[in-house]
């Protein structure tokens, strides 16, 4: 298997911890969801201005043409803002808790959001089912609702298929379920347990879950990322983890995950493919090991490249014809602000293969 | 002026406050659990089916219920929100009851509630990891080897307990075998210079007590004679010999016994369903509606963990988005429960964990140990309700008003329950102790 070689070309900080990045067709210029503000990028010079803050932290973002973008937040709500007018569009709250992810289908047509607050259900600490939809599918144009599909709360992780038919969420426990956009249907529900913890020690809850999931560009696949089981759930110790899933059988199968010995520890928060399928990239944060962000043979699953980025990565995207790839993420917050100002914390960066 | 009190080794008969309402009579009282067991089987509310054991019970003076907080909850996603700040994290705040106030949006529940509550949001103290925090927070000082301070538990037990109860006087109620450092403090001494006699009785989850249910094949009646027959044998060993060691055995197997009577009140199955729907479904919920129980049927001490769950230096808003809105429940059902049986008046709740959580986010998105800026919460049992006592600086950093230290907190609680804080252990040759040290005084505005 050819060895990949990821080089650094571009190193952007930004005032925030950053959750979510979103680039434009000609990647030029990104839109960055950060702890404290939606902010825009531009990937030349490194120039940015903070256009608008959620009432919480800014979970999502996604550009919607060429002009307008849509982000999501743990507010709950969905904004839609036009860039070249510099105002927001529109504002709608869609969850009575947060929105944990959002995606845009490929034909820009809808929107899916998804929520759900772990509330304890039972003496293990069972999450209790929803008190509001856990799915939410609004027209990306005007914010209709078109649908609102169950889940078992939290459901952390939402993605569109390539076809634009199918939204497929992921939760706490493990539990993935696929819907058809056009009838709302329900046509996969399968749980893999390996994403989640059940603390042995230290607390007797739940913890981890899907934290990202993609489809592959041929659509017949599914891969999530997360981190394995740990006997404590708050070391952030469990495996760095992916699992590429066939979903549409009767009886949905895994067909791969992370090969043994070539994981560390720590929880991978964003998973991205090449729209050529020659490989894929998973990334999060580095507990113990070697790296935080890896990229994947497609076929056969192999590591072929790694990197250690010093930070906790959130975001990946691929760019332009896929010979150069975004990350992003956080460092830790500093501890001690000056005048109520803390230093930056916030990083973008650009590896070309 | 200090007083100078008892020295700490004089007789169990002269440890309690003196009022007889703490001195039951045995007889009577074993008299009554086993009136109960038979009536009890459905429901251990029999077990005080005898009106004038009930009566005693409850007419027993300050009560305590320690919700143990275990790894330290972030105080800006409880009592001491910063929203829309750098440090506030991602949950907004809401109004409360006492006007101006407000506390995390993720605690709806107690926020109806603030007029019966007291929040310190000025906690400065020293230890900044667990084992020495937890020791700190639960004991009320640093040590000093080699001598062991008992914890607060077993202070009141032996301060306003009722010796001759069957009923345990300090209940530890955690599930979770393994807590790190809370394993280790668990392990370790918790009377202190008290005597083992004053220690907990663990119970909750798979902890459930050893051996409390008589054997099937023993009818009641042949247990009760063979319990005449031995007491009557090891008395008059007892007496014969002056033998401490016969009185200790005994005072053991009295212990035990009355354990065996009163096994329904550790049974969670036999608490009534809908009151256990009301408190939550997770562990922490059900052994704080435990504890209730307890305290309304002659505990004097109740804490309540679950491991130390609030330890998130990974996932700080995945976990507190769960555990404070347990809690948020957990206090407010409590608090309510007690008030509306007349016991608030009697019985001190007390929220908290061994120290706060950093201002800042650390890489793994979570908050770490924070012991300079921090809160509690506190209700009943001699407290003041409606009161916010001090402030930090708007990012949480620094207290700016109304510092308070373990010292202070620990003579606060003393004072609410009616002990003395600054006794004095005048033991011969040894360095001399008091209850609260350096002569700490208590927060005056939250005491009643």
């Amino acid at each position: 298997m050819e060895k990949i070689e990821l080089k650094r070309t571009k190193k952007f900080d930004l005032p925030s911890g950053v959750l979510a990045v979103a680039v434009s067709k000609d990647a030029t210029q990104a839109v960055v969801g950060c702890l404290h503000g939606v902010y825009q990028l531009n990937l030349e010079t490194g120039e940015h201005e903070r256009l608008y803050q959620h009432d919480s932290y800014v979970s999502s973002v996604a550009w919607l043409g060429e002009q307008k973008i849509v982000t999501a937040g743990y507010d709950g709500e969905v904004c839609w803002f036009d860039l070249a007018k510099n105002s927001r569009i529109q504002r709608q709250k869609v969850h009575e808790f947060w929105s944990w992810d959002m995606t845009l289908s490929p034909d820009q047509t809808r929107l899916a959001s998804v929520t759900g607050q772990y509330i304890a259900g039972g003496y293990k600490y069972e999450p209790q089912a929803e008190k509001e939809p856990s799915i939410r599918i609004l027209s990306a144009e005007t914010g209709e609702l078109l649908w609102s599909l169950t889940h078992v709360p939290p459901v952390q992780a939402v993605a569109i298929s390539p076809d634009s038919k199918f939204v497929a969420a992921g939760n706490l426990m493990g539990e993935v379920r696929i819907y058809d956009l056009d009838d709302g249907t329900l046509v996969a529900q399968w749980t893999t347990p390996d994403f989640t913890s059940w603390g042995i020690i230290k607390s007797h809850c739940y913890l981890g879950g899907i934290f990202s999931m993609e489809f592959a560009p041929d659509g017949e696949h599914l891969l999530l990322a997360g981190m394995g089981p740990m006997r404590d759930p708050m070391a952030g110790n469990g495996k760095q983890l992916w699992q590429r899933w066939g979903w549409r059988d009767k009886q949905p199968a895994m067909i791969d995950q992370t090969h043994a010995g070539e994981a560390g520890e720590g929880l991978m928060e964003t998973i991205a493919v090449r729209s050529d399928t020659s490989h894929f990239l998973m990334g999060g944060r580095l507990r113990g090991g070697e790296w935080n962000a890896a990229l994947f043979d497609h076929e056969s699953g192999q590591r072929v490249a790694s990197l250690k980025t010093g930070y906790r990565m959130t975001e990946a995207v691929y760019l332009g014809d896929g010979k150069r790839v975004l990350l992003a993420g956080l460092k830790s917050q500093p501890k001690k602000s000056k005048q109520g100002k803390f230093g930056d914390f916030g990083r973008v960066e650009i590896y070309s293969f | 002026m200090k007083t100078r009190h008892f020295p700490l080794n004089r007789k169990p008969s002269d440890r309690s406050c003196g009022s007889t309402e703490h001195t039951l009579h045995r007889r009577l009282f074993l008299q009554g659990a086993m009136a109960a067991g038979v009536a009890s089987t459905g429901s251990f509310s029999g077990l005080f089916s005898v009106p004038a054991l009930a009566d005693v019970a409850k007419k027993s003076g300050k009560k305590c219920i320690l919700l143990w907080l275990c790894g330290a909850p972030s105080q800006f996603e409880t009592w001491d929100p910063k929203p829309g700040t750098e440090t506030g994290g991602p949950f907004q705040a809401i109004e409360t009851n006492l006007p101006g106030v407000k506390i995390s949006s993720l605690m709806p529940q107690c926020a109806t509630i603030m007029d019966k509550l007291a929040v310190i949001r000025s906690m400065k103290t020293e230890p900044g990891e667990h084992f020495q925090g937890i020791d700190v927070l639960t004991r009320g000082d640093q040590p000093r080897p080699p001598f062991t301070r008992p914890i607060l538990g077993s202070v009141i037990a032996q301060q306003l307990g009722q010796l001759d109860s069957p009923v345990p006087q300090f209940v530890l109620l955690d599930p979770c075998p393994e807590g790190n450092e809370f394993k280790q403090f668990k392990a370790g001494n918790w009377a202190g210079w008290l005597g083992a006699e004053y220690g907990p009785i663990r119970a909750g989850g798979n902890y459930s007590i050893p051996n409390i249910n008589r054997l099937d094949e023993i009818s009641q009646v042949d247990h009760a004679d063979r319990e005449a027959l031995r007491k009557f044998l090891s008395s008059k060993f007892e007496n014969d010999q002056r033998s401490e060691a016969a009185a200790s055995h005994n005072a053991a197997f009295n212990r035990v016994n009355g354990l065996m009577s009163c096994a329904p009140l550790f049974d969670l199955k036999q608490l009534p369903e809908k009151d256990r729907q009301r408190y939550g479904g997770g562990a922490f919920a059900q052994h704080a509606l435990q504890a209730r129980h307890l305290i309304e049927n002659g505990s004097t001490f109740v804490m309540v963990a679950n491991g130390m769950p609030w330890d998130n230096h990974v996932f700080q808003h995945e976990m507190h988005q769960m555990l404070v809105p347990e809690l948020d429940n957990v206090l407010y059902q409590l608090v309510s429960d007690l008030e509306d049986r007349g016991m608030l008046q009697d019985t001190l709740v007390i929220a908290m964990g061994e120290f706060g959580r950093t201002p800042w986010l650390n890489e793994a998105r979570g908050r770490d140990h924070y012991p300079k800026a921090w809160s509690l919460a506190m209700a009943g049992g001699g407290i003041r309700g409606g009161v916010v006592h001090g402030a930090t600086d708007p990012l949480g950093f620094e207290v700016v008003e109304g510092q308070v230290d373990n010292r202070n907190l620990f003579a606060t609680i003393f004072e609410a329950l009616g002990v003395d804080p600054h006794q004095e252990y005048d033991l011969p040759g040894l360095p001399t102790f008091y209850r609260v040290e350096e002569d700490a005084q208590p927060i005056r505005e939250i005491l009643v």
